[in-house]
């Protein structure tokens, strides 16, 4: 069947106006220049607050001492579906495993959270945090020195008070 | 003929030789009872308590490893009451368990681990601190981590019964019982002591060597044969991120039964060499024999690193003009080659009129046989392949530690192939009177500059072929490592350019076919097919010891 065609004439130059919707347009602003209820954030000086459970770049936790709470138990690069982790174990002077090289590519990492959820000793965590621009690639892969010094806070992966969504 | 029993597991019937255990029987049918204490190379005492199964007419569970079939009986492995008796036994064993599987590097194949995973309690009840023993430096290669234990003694049992040097004991009773060594120094120095960190099914026993490398599921485990002596042990290769990490024994009651030596169980790092023999090319002084200006031209014609047709197609060619001049031909060969490769190398070799092939092994005075097990021995000759090489009419030169014994060759003016050699010992014009002088082998050679092309080969680790041991036992090994560079294994190399040489195209496609091609050539291996071959291997025709291995 074949399609059936309008044609519409378009109006000659300088038989119309524009005005009448750039009024409308304007009136729409003006509305919202005088609304309370604002939705724009005037970020960065306003930051933005995020979810308990926002998954960003990794936090690597400490004990006092400074040391690292990872084990390089291997279970983090095991579970992680972009294979993002690079785990090296060793073992320290004081006979405790720990790992010699821990890094994660932040480029590759689909922030799923799991090797947060595996982790036996609540070491590595995903984190509430989100601006992670650099000026090299080279700078998105965390090493542990770094993933050490990330101060923001860690991410909840589930509601403290209600731990299996009920 | 041997007398069988008829008994019934778990509803289903089973027919075994008489004077089988349960335990073994059910495992002949796949059925996997639960245990720790019962080894197959070791004797049973029955003392784990883990393998207990209800025999009908019992009045108590019986424990399958030491209870031999009878006629009509009935076992059940999964009923209500050997169920529930697993499940308590285990709940015992995790009472003094400190749960370190993060840090524990028998995780992942760990038997208490599984175990437990499959039917143990998701919770422990124990409100008990638990005892703490910290660790033990056993000597050797082992370190001993108390709490893990599961006091299965094989280890005790294995240094009584197969090592037959008591070095190991259980130390105090009851709940505060431990493992201990009798001396100071533990088991070092009994050559067969890696073997208890093997059987021990915990993580206990730990290697020194492996200590925190690798986890047990990150490894690839590739069936190989041990190239360390003439023994030929069948073993696997543990293999993470292209790097041999340890090696393990594998079964084969007809060499080596469930044990390796720790001389072989440490030599391993060679596989993981670098500084490799990447791409073919010619080599870098040219020699210095023939028609100066030709060769220069011909140098300058070549590219460094050429590719492996144009590195073959001249080095055919300069094998040609060779061969019409009546040049002689020698080859040296290596006792870690394999078969197939030897094979070639005795057909390239004949193909161009027939030569001496030597080859240098290093050997040892001192054979360190297992005494439970007299049949494994750390052979003299620390080569896997000398039988092989042996039985294509190579012939050992040099002394003991592989050097020396070239002599005749320095100022050999013909066609001289050397194959997996690398010649550290020889000055560096070795080989410059020679008209050809082809170098094959893993390694760049350190000292070589007389060479006329150089080419890549592979390692065992990294292709597929057999090794013949000492009795003359063909075993298949299987490829573990990527790889490197352009290097291709040495049988193909030496057909190709055989092929080229003769103009007669047949080239093997796979080791298969180049061992089928041995196979056909040599008598002593006729009849053999690599298909057949098989995980446990297949003796040559004539099956003679060497003298004096």
């Amino acid at each position: 069947m074949p399609a059936t065609v309008k044609v519409l004439r378009r109006p000659a130059p300088g038989q119309t106006s524009y005005l009448r919707s750039a009024l409308k347009g304007m009136g729409l602003t003006f509305k919202h220049m005088i609304n309370p209820d604002k939705v724009t954030l005037q970020y960065p000086e306003e930051p933005l607050e995020l979810s308990p459970r926002w998954r960003g770049t990794h936090v690597m936790e400490v004990h006092a001492d400074g040391r690292p709470k990872c084990v390089a138990c291997g279970l983090c690069p095991t579970v992680c579906p972009a294979n993002c982790i690079r785990l090296v174990g060793g073992e320290d002077d004081m006979g405790n495993r720990y790992p010699i090289v821990y890094e994660i590519d932040e480029f590759r990492c689909i922030f799923c959270g799991m090797c947060q959820e595996v982790c036996p000793v609540e070491a590595i965590h995903v984190g509430q945090h989100f601006e992670n621009a650099e000026y090299t690639r080279e700078r998105f892969v965390y090493d542990l020195d770094r993933l050490m010094q990330q101060d923001h806070p860690s991410t909840l992966l589930w509601d403290p008070s209600d731990p299996r969504s009920e | 003929m041997v007398e069988t029993v008829t008994l019934t597991i778990d509803g289903l019937e089973v027919t075994v030789p008489k004077g089988t255990t349960i335990l073994q029987a059910a495992e002949a049918m796949g059925n996997r009872i639960p245990h720790y204490c019962y080894h197959p190379g070791l004797s049973a005492p029955a003392q784990c308590r883990l393998c207990l199964v209800e025999v009908e007419g019992a009045p108590k569970l019986q424990a399958s490893c030491v209870t031999t079939v009878t006629p009509g009986q009935v076992v059940h492995t999964q009923s209500e009451s050997a169920k529930t008796q697993r499940r308590g036994v285990l709940e015992f064993y995790l009472k003094n368990h400190p749960l370190d599987c993060p840090i524990c590097d028998q995780s992942g194949e760990c038997k208490l681990q599984d175990y437990v995973h499959e039917e143990g309690r998701p919770k422990g009840r124990s409100r008990e601190p638990k005892r703490v023993l910290g660790r033990d430096d056993f000597g050797g290669d082992v370190l001993f981590y108390g709490d893990r234990c599961v006091m299965c003694t094989r280890c005790v049992r294995f240094m009584n019964e197969q090592a037959q040097d008591p070095r190991l004991t259980v130390v105090e009773r009851g709940n505060r019982s431990v493992i201990d060594t009798f001396f100071e120094e533990g088991v070092e120095g009994s050559p067969y002591a890696g073997n208890i960190v093997d059987i021990c099914p915990v993580g206990a026993l730990v290697s020194k060597d492996f200590l925190h490398k690798a986890r047990a599921w990150d490894l690839d485990r590739i069936p190989s044969i041990c190239p360390n002596c003439s023994q030929g042990c069948n073993i696997e290769l543990h293999v993470r991120d292209n790097l041999v990490q340890r090696l393990k024994p594998r079964d084969n009651p007809d060499v080596n039964q469930h044990w390796m030596c720790d001389y072989g169980r440490h030599r391993y790092e060679w596989m993981n060499r670098s500084g490799r023999l990447l791409l073919p090319k010619p080599g870098e002084g040219r020699h210095a024999g023939g028609n100066g200006a030709g060769d220069i031209a011909l140098a300058q014609s070549l590219p460094e690193a050429g590719s492996w047709e144009s590195v073959l197609g001249d080095l055919a060619d300069l094998l040609v003009d060779a061969r019409a001049e009546g040049a002689e031909v020698r080859a040296v060969a290596s006792p870690f080659a394999s078969n197939e490769d030897l094979g070639a190398l005795r057909r390239f070799v004949d193909a161009l009129g027939g030569g001496r092939i030597v080859f240098r092994s290093p050997r040892t005075d001192e054979e360190l046989p297992l005494p439970g097990f007299p049949k494994l021995v750390r052979r003299r000759d620390l080569a896997p392949n000398v039988r092989g090489a042996e039985l294509l009419q190579m012939s050992r030169v040099g002394s003991d530690d592989a050097t020396g014994g070239l002599d005749d060759l320095v100022g050999f003016e013909g066609i001289l192939v050397v194959m997996g050699d690398d010649l550290d010992d020889m000055a560096p014009d070795f080989g410059a009177a020679a008209r050809v002088f082809a170098f094959l082998g893993p390694q760049v050679p350190r000292q070589l500059q007389a060479v006329t092309c150089l080419l890549p080969t592979v390692t065992h680790a990294e292709t597929e072929g057999t090794f013949t041991n000492f009795e003359g036992r063909v075993q298949r090994f299987w490829p573990g490592l990527h790889t490197h560079g352009e290097a291709r294994p040495a049988w193909q190399v030496l057909d190709l350019v055989a092929a080229a040489v003769l103009g007669d195209g047949t080239v093997p496609e796979s080791a298969a076919e180049a061992f089928q091609r041995l196979a056909d050539d040599h008598a002593v291996f006729q009849g053999l097919r690599y298909e057949e071959l098989g995980t446990r291997g297949a003796l040559v025709n004539d099956p003679v010891p060497l003298p004096g291995a």
